[in-house]
């Protein structure tokens, strides 16, 4: 995993700091990640993997995080990139819709032209927890991933930048899509549930 | 680092000036950097205008604010395994 910290000069901590980093800034946020890896792979066992994963690779590279630095993002594109380089490859579900397919379409001219989701606050703030869920698993893998990181976790864009190794304008663009497929699934959801649009006044 | 801007009450729309908007898209994209804490101080006035005067710069921003909080407050946060956890300590105790 070198691309993971090449940009970074390896520092040598003894094995003391080396348990004291690790329990201090890499352990506090292990439900953070745990959630996020649940909600990548969408099963229990594979987050257990992936976590575990993470966090041992973590430990083996400590040398190249800087102490007092962002731990959470650090540790959050090492499990980005364990779950692209090592879970997507054996994933016993494999990606039903492959993202370059997705971005070239929503890249698109149609896609640029004006698109905004007909949809009203009101006619979603009554679904459930559960719903919100079922909506955002339904989208493709690096959308979601966005949105996990951005809506839920509060990165900034900056850090998501870093997290994706992407430029910030695609994060820019791609939450932008990600929210608007996001929303469309909202709707439906919403229309099936009978909060249409009859309700305004 | 400004995630809201005062807007008037939905019942009020009626009355705006500005009841539909020839670049939405573009509104869309200037209310998320809002909404997410990542607008710039020009762009945040262009928004406390539009929050005055545009009944569909009003209603996006309603909308993105709803689905922020429902992303946030509404999904169960999976908490990690106390299993887990012991895993992990004892495979790190047994590093080196």
């Amino acid at each position: 995993m070198p691309e993971l910290m090449s940009d970074t000069p390896t520092r040598g901590y003894s094995e003391e700091q080396k348990y004291s980093i690790f329990n201090k800034e890499f352990m506090p946020h292990i439900d953070s990640m745990y959630n996020f890896a649940f909600r990548l792979t969408m099963d229990e066992d594979d987050a257990n993997d992936l976590v575990q994963d993470t966090y041992l690779k973590a430990f083996r590279f400590i040398s190249s995080f800087e102490q007092g630095t962002n731990a959470k993002a650090w540790l959050f594109r090492i499990l980005k990139n364990s779950f692209i380089n090592d879970y997507r490859k054996k994933s016993k579900e494999p990606a039903k819709v492959d993202y370059q397919d997705v971005e070239t379409t929503y890249n698109s001219e149609e896609a640029e032209a004006e698109h905004t989701v007909d949809l009203r606050a009101e006619s979603v703030s009554d679904l459930i927890g559960d719903e919100v869920a079922t909506a955002l698993n339904s989208l493709p893998v690096d959308f979601r991933t966005v949105i996990i990181l951005c809506d839920i976790e509060g990165f900034t864009y900056e850090e998501m930048a870093k997290i994706l190794d992407i430029p910030i304008g695609t994060v820019r663009s791609r939450l932008h899509r990600a929210r608007n497929l996001l929303k469309e699934k909202l709707r439906d959801y919403a229309a099936t549930m009978g909060y249409k649009e009859e309700n305004e006044e | 680092m400004q995630t809201s801007l005062p807007s008037p009450p939905p019942s009020n729309l009626d009355s705006l000036p500005k009841q539909h908007c020839g670049h939405q898209s573009n509104c869309l994209k200037m209310i998320q950097l809002l909404v997410d804490g990542e607008a710039t101080e020009e762009q945040l006035e262009k928004l406390r205008h539009n929050m005055e005067v545009c009944r569909p710069c009003i209603e996006m921003y309603h909308l993105e604010k709803e689905v922020k909080a429902l992303l946030q407050e509404r999904m169960e946060k999976k908490c990690c395994p106390d299993k887990l956890i012991a895993t992990i300590k004892e495979r790190i105790f047994t590093f080196s």
